[in-house]
């Protein structure tokens, strides 16, 4: 198991570390950035003293050199909009992150599981139809549309929540409910899939035949096998929506990582944009770790050696 | 997978996965719920104001960085020395209230009495000095330092007299004087440069409040404002960046005061009956460069010429601006205190045109221009490069093509001197001729798209150090009409601003894009 972790976080930093360098060459090629931050009367001269401050006119192996031994220790140098460390600018934003992404994964899951379990025990029945309706149109409705739509109707015409900003448990609801709508829909819709692949075993029918409760067939028996695809969605669902809901932490005037490094990448802030890549990466790499974890403790046949 | 046996209880597993959820959901949530919520049960009076802008402050500091979204905010915590009158644009007094050239190189500022700092420092002539300071002092590498560096002694004999000493005649010093923020010399000595970037202490109107970066920032009111408390006691800045959702708090009655509506959204606004669209005409001017960088058809006066009487920039302003646009003659505003009231507008004239391409021996029919455009920077960016394209086709047959650039890109190009033969772009806050015609018509500088010929630059290089307002005047009228005469440009127009204003509060847009909250007052 040590050995197995031990070669799993070797292989998070290896993917990490190629993420970046792609980033860190792409973002290269378009250019730079110097010239953005700097007022539009900067006389040439003063352009040339930052560009050499920020090592921006060194060559490119050399910046990437420095840049991999800064990144190593953490430090990705400072946003070249706001003049602060980038990691910490980013790191400070994480919470309000967390908090959205908690709040939506928590809906989901409390919607889309049920759903997605009675959608399959009643196959073909008119709930079904109704949750594949509903799941289809949530996956394949832009968020943004659903957002600005739910502000029109809740808060501009209704007045019912804020149509943005954190703080209140009120400004919490339309982001929340918007970002959950995607994530429900696609759990729903795996639930129903991989049910309704384990209600055609054979010991579903051994179950119903020894007169079992059709309650417990479906959540003790069937639900807890049908896990492992459901559970590998989830984990990868955390390490996108914990990387920022980009969407939705815009639409909503949301303080998340996903704003900040919209913005960032519009501002051509590379410092930022790289420390988010970092920090994206590491989390979608972790919770993949995390998820495949999690399989051997949902199913005791899968061990790590 | 499928034959594995069920060992533990799903329901509890089930419910662990939630609860994990829950609790990482509920450590974090916790702190929201000891924020106050906005309005609820406070009266209506006391409701703060919001003015909702496309970014955050980039900091809280004056003087350091170049930015126009930060001094909205902050100008509203800090006074400046000079300011411009509000009606007329010329500079008028606010923290200096009489200025006066002793020589050439000398200017002499007489400083408001009584004024004092929000942590209770006087405010004096040292306030000034510290501040100049603290902008040539390299290693605080502030954007500003280009813009004081002809400073080169300052003196104050008294509490309420500052003597600037410039390195050669510099008129331009007085403009600079617009938009310094005196800082308080007592706590940068006593606590240094950072602890006044965590709390701004201003002479201004508001009080710093709070700052939650990416959320809002807080002021109050500043009972001993110099010039009487504000009338609207709270005032939060939010930064919204998605245009809709800025207008969607708007409509909701959320924020009360947002920039940049859309013409398409004018008649939405105004019959919303929560706010209404208040407009301005902006120092901002919006030109198509013809640049001449390399030798071209562009390179030729006539031709340049041609362009300008090809094309109807009447009609776009009906028709694609809506009317929400301001012809221009040459390259300054009307807005403009220095424009060059002499100049008339190109007229719309198809057959001078063609004639003086004739003159030229070249044939607009077999010519192909190439044009860069951003989108979405400036009102109907995009659909006045098309305009214009269409109308240049249209009128003399010339093929144009565009590219739409993405804003940093735009900037890019521009400052390489890679784009196409003409390219679009708006220029302001513009209220001198030295900041507009100095910047953009000479060759070298950052974002010029006119390899100026030799007399324009001679001609500006001459007229820098003049003093003299009359004289200054003069050569700057002259020079307008030579940029006229050369066709720099294809003149287009200043923009109007539309500001969407709640109906719970009076507020009068400026036209050089300054917030004044201060100046905002309740509706009955």
């Amino acid at each position: 198991m040590t050995r197995y972790l031990a070669r799993r976080l070797l292989e998070t930093i290896v993917v990490v570390f190629l993420s970046l360098t792609a980033v860190f060459l792409m973002l290269h090629l378009t250019g730079d950035p110097v010239k953005l931050f700097l007022p539009t009367d900067a006389l040439p001269a003063q352009i040339a003293e930052v560009r050499h401050r920020l090592g921006f006119d060194q060559p490119i192996w050399l910046q990437y050199l420095r840049f991999v031994a800064g990144a190593a220790r953490g430090d990705f140098g400072e946003s070249l909009r706001y003049g602060v460390p980038a990691l910490k600018l980013l790191l400070e934003r994480f919470p309000a992150t967390l908090e959205l992404t908690g709040w939506a994964m928590l809906v989901s899951l409390l919607t889309a599981i049920p759903v997605g379990v009675i959608s399959a025990a009643r196959r073909n029945s008119l709930t079904d139809y109704v949750g594949i309706i509903i799941t289809v149109t949530g996956q394949a409705v832009p968020g943004f549309w659903l957002g600005i739509m739910g502000i029109i109707l809740f808060s501009v015409r209704l007045g019912w929540f804020p149509t943005g900003g954190r703080g209140t448990w009120e400004q919490l609801v339309l982001p929340t409910l918007t970002l959950a709508a995607y994530t429900a829909a696609r759990f729903a819709r795996i639930t129903r899939s991989t049910m309704l692949d384990v209600l055609s075993q054979d010991y579903v029918r051994t179950g119903r035949a020894k007169g079992l409760a059709e309650r417990y067939v479906l959540y003790k028996h069937a639900l807890k096998n049908a896990l492992i695809p459901i559970l590998t969605l989830v984990g990868l669902q955390l390490g996108q929506l914990l990387g920022g809901a980009v969407v939705t932490e815009t639409v909503f005037s949301w303080p998340g990582v996903g704003r900040l490094l919209v913005q960032a990448l519009l501002n051509r802030d590379f410092p930022l944009v790289l420390a988010g890549v970092f920090w994206v990466s590491l989390l979608i790499s972790l919770t993949n770790l995390l998820v495949d974890l999690a399989y051997a403790w949902v199913n005791p046949q899968i061990h790590y050696g | 997978m499928n034959e594995l046996i069920p060992r533990r209880g799903t329901v509890r597993l089930l419910a662990l996965l939630l609860m994990a959820v829950l609790l990482l959901a509920a450590g974090c949530g916790g702190s929201s719920t000891s924020s106050k919520a906005p309005g609820g049960t406070a009266a209506p009076a006391e409701k703060p104001v919001v003015v909702a802008l496309g970014a955050d402050t980039r900091t809280l500091l004056p003087m350091k960085i170049v930015d126009m979204t930060t001094y909205q905010q902050i100008r509203n915590i800090y006074d400046t020395l000079l300011t411009r009158d509000p009606k007329t644009y010329a500079l008028a007094p606010e923290l200096a209230t009489s200025w006066r050239a002793l020589d050439d190189k000398t200017w002499e500022f007489k400083l408001r009495q009584g004024v004092k700092f929000h942590n209770g420092e006087p405010f004096t002539s040292e306030s000034v000095k510290v501040t100049i300071e603290k902008i040539l002092d390299k290693s605080w590498q502030s954007h500003y330092y280009t813009r004081f560096e002809m400073i080169d002694k300052i003196e104050t004999p008294d509490d309420y007299t500052v003597i600037l000493h410039t390195k050669q005649p510099s008129p331009i010093l007085l403009l600079r004087m617009q938009g310094l923020l005196p800082m308080p010399p007592k706590l940068l000595k006593e606590k240094g440069i950072d602890e006044l970037a965590k709390h701004p202490i201003g002479v201004g109107p508001y009080k710093f409040v709070s700052w939650t970066k990416d959320e809002k920032l807080e002021l109050e009111a500043n009972p001993d404002y110099w010039a009487g408390k504000p009338l609207i006691e709270k005032l939060v800045f939010r930064p919204i960046p998605e245009f809709s959702s800025r207008l969607s708090a708007l409509l909701a009655g959320e924020v009360d005061v947002i920039q940049n509506i859309p013409v398409s959204a004018v008649e939405q606004v105004n019959s919303s009956g929560k706010a209404r669209v208040e407009s301005v005409p902006s120092s901002r001017v919006n030109y198509i460069a013809l640049t001449n960088f390399k030798p071209g058809p562009l390179s030729d006066r006539r031709i340049r010429q041609a362009l300008n009487y090809g094309v109807d920039v009447d009609g776009i302003i009906k028709y694609v601006m809506k009317g929400h646009a301001y012809r221009m003659a040459g390259a300054l505003s009307n807005i403009n205190p220095e424009v060059n009231k002499d100049l008339k507008p190109y007229p719309f004239d198809v057959a001078k045109a063609k004639a003086l391409f004739q003159e030229a021996g070249v044939d607009p029919t077999k010519l192909t221009l190439t044009m860069d455009s951003p989108q979405g920077r400036y009102p109907m960016d995009k659909e006045v490069a098309q305009a214009i394209a269409a109308e240049l086709k249209k009128n003399l047959g010339i093929e144009v093509k565009i590219t739409y650039n993405e804003w940093g890109t735009h900037l890019d190009k521009i400052v390489k001197r890679q784009t196409g033969n003409m390219f679009l772009l708006g220029w302001g806050p513009a209220l001198d001729a030295e900041g507009t015609i100095g910047d953009l018509a000479v060759k070298d500088r950052t974002y010029s798209g006119f390899a100026a010929d030799p007399e324009l630059q001679k001609m500006i290089d001459n007229a820098r150090p003049i003093v003299d307002p009359v004289k200054r005047k003069a050569a700057w009228d002259a020079i307008q009409k030579k940029v006229y005469d050369e066709a720099m440009w294809i003149f287009l127009w200043q923009q109007e601003d539309l500001y969407g204003v709640s109906n719970r509060i009076n507020f009068t847009p400026r036209a050089d894009e300054e917030i004044e909250m201060w100046r905002a007052t309740y509706r009955k």
